[in-house]
């Protein structure tokens, strides 16, 4: 499979902060990559700089073998993106505005057609003002897709979104992967990233720290599972660490504890014979497979939705 | 060329779409010019030797195009700025020549209708008479679009979000009409306010169009008003280009 986005070396600086730091990578043709990360991770600016919106620093990217920094004009039209609040004339109508935009590049796919993609038939004629949130967000993914772009930028496309409407988004990119589009999707849903991604990166405090399909890394992480609960007591990390069948303690928020582990049924029963034992009160207990929520919290001792 | 074109077809639909725009830009110096007529009906001004009606109607011209130039414009591109209209357009490859060119043309367009009704509905119903050449009429309303379009335009540098855009609209298009002397004259003023009314723009755009109207003057008896307006746009023009903010 050919290599559609190569990005080396990408680095931003904000004065003495360095947003971006030095990241690389590199996305299949067909791929749907997702970048992971906090607020303020660097995901945005580093779609952005490959969008073509920021100006990096340093490095390299190359998009379907083309030098973006160098011909950003002959990337316009080979990309389409989705900014994460993406807004338009109030008073255009649906169908209006994808016309405008097609009318924007060399070619175009109809505006019909659009709309039965992002099914916004009934609503074609609507002005923009009018729609509800996740139909905004269909439209904004319809103008993302007018020029039949080979690469795909998605910002937080379902961030606000109710389920209902998420799902929707979901249906809408699941179809797009079958038309081998490439595509970068930001998030800091973990459901959705297991659920769209081919691959992902984790990006915190402006690096890559793990890039692998989502299974390999809950998997290499070696947490695959996870059992929560209360505790009272002030030092269980050091505590519980010294249990033989425990992989990793965490500390959450609110007096929570996570022991990440291969196997649950031995690990819980091996927890509460040491609990008993030692006369430890422990609450509130949660039992669940990893996701790559735990993965990310292991690695940076943060929630992703802080 | 088919783009610019197709973009100006857009924003005039778009005009036509919103009440605002339309109350201020059209209905709003049309309510002045019936109102003025309808106060004034054949009044005689004995200071000046005119009807005040036939003294003031330039002057609602004049307001008209700035209602567009400065008020419009400016709230009109602030708040699109804001809302990331023009960041989403960047992605794509239309050119900003053909976005701001487009602007320019569409408000010019809405001020020679602005200055048509107005004309049309003073020299109808209020028997003014336009003295001069029309063509010469035509020549100053386009300067002065010119004048306060690159004024609104350089505003929009320094207004950052669409709440400021509107007071800040409102502080300069007021201080242009009254010290601009649109609806009393400039001579009755205290001397520091006459002195900064000979610098603004305002005034002698409204005395270039008052030669014209009332007077008759050609070109030649303006030079200086028409020299000073020019400096404006020269100054308004770069610095607008040179601080431009598409984001």
């Amino acid at each position: 499979m050919s290599v559609d986005i190569e990005v080396k070396n990408l680095t931003k600086k904000y004065g003495t902060l360095t947003a971006v730091d030095n990241i690389s990578f590199s996305i299949k043709n067909g791929e749907i990559f997702g970048l992971l990360g906090p607020n303020g991770a660097g995901k945005t600016t580093t779609v952005e700089m490959i969008e073509g919106l920021r100006k990096p620093d340093g490095g390299t990217i190359s998009i379907t073998g083309i030098d973006a920094l160098a011909r950003p004009e002959k990337i316009k039209e080979i990309i389409g993106v989705q900014l994460q609040s993406t807004s338009i004339y109030n008073k255009i109508r649906v169908k209006e505005a994808i016309d405008l935009f097609g009318s924007y590049y060399k070619k175009s796919i109809p505006s019909d057609k659009i709309l039965d993609i992002v099914s916004l038939n009934d609503k074609k004629n609507a002005y923009y003002a009018t729609l509800s949130g996740g139909q905004k967000q269909r439209l904004a993914l319809a103008l993302a897709l007018v020029n039949d772009p080979q690469v795909l930028f998605l910002d937080e496309p379902t961030t606000g979104l109710d389920p209902q409407a998420r799902r929707n988004v979901w249906g809408i990119i699941e179809n797009l992967k079958k038309e081998s589009k490439t595509i970068i999707l930001t998030t800091h849903y973990m459901e959705e990233a297991e659920k769209l991604c081919s691959r992902v990166a984790i990006i915190d405090m402006g690096k890559i720290i793990a890039t692998d399909t989502p299974e390999n890394l809950i998997i290499s992480s070696g947490l695959e599972s996870s059992i929560e609960f209360e505790c009272d007591e002030f030092d269980f990390e050091k505590l519980f660490n010294g249990l033989s069948s425990v992989g990793k303690v965490v500390k959450l928020d609110n007096g929570r504890c996570a022991i990440y582990a291969k196997n649950n049924a031995a690990t819980l029963k091996e927890l509460t014979d040491f609990t008993t034992e030692n006369n430890i009160n422990i609450k509130n207990i949660n039992t669940k497979s990893a996701t790559l929520e735990d993965v990310f919290l292991s690695m940076t001792g943060r929630k992703l939705r802080e | 060329m088919k783009i610019l074109g197709r973009q100006i077809l857009l924003e005039n639909k778009l005009f036509l779409r919103s009440f605002e725009d339309i109350f201020w830009t059209l209905a709003f110096p049309t309510f002045f010019m019936v109102l003025y007529g309808l106060i004034y009906r054949d009044t005689v001004w004995e200071d000046f030797n005119m009807r005040a009606i036939d003294y003031t109607m330039p002057g609602i011209i004049i307001l008209a195009l700035m209602v567009t130039g400065i008020m419009a414009t400016v709230t009109g591109f602030v708040e699109d700025r804001q809302k990331g209209i023009y960041r989403r357009l960047s992605l794509t490859p239309v050119k900003r020549q053909a976005i701001i060119g487009s602007q320019i043309i569409y408000r010019y367009i809405i001020m020679l209708v602005q200055t048509i009704i107005i004309t049309v509905i003073a020299t109808l119903a209020f028997n003014v008479k336009i003295n001069g050449s029309y063509l010469l009429l035509w020549a100053i309303i386009t300067v002065g679009a010119l004048c306060f379009l690159s004024l609104g335009f350089l505003m929009t540098t320094f207004i950052k979000n669409a709440r400021t855009a509107t007071p800040i609209s409102m502080i300069v298009f007021f201080g242009l009409m009254f010290l601009g002397g649109l609806f009393f004259p400039n001579t009755i003023m205290p001397d520091f306010l006459n002195k900064i009314s000979l610098v603004l723009p305002s005034t002698h755009l409204n005395n270039a169009l008052r030669m014209v109207v009332i007077e008759g003057s050609g070109i030649k008896a303006m030079w200086k008003e028409l020299l000073i307006t020019g400096a404006w746009i020269v100054g308004c023009l770069g610095l607008s280009i040179k601080f431009f903010k598409w984001e």
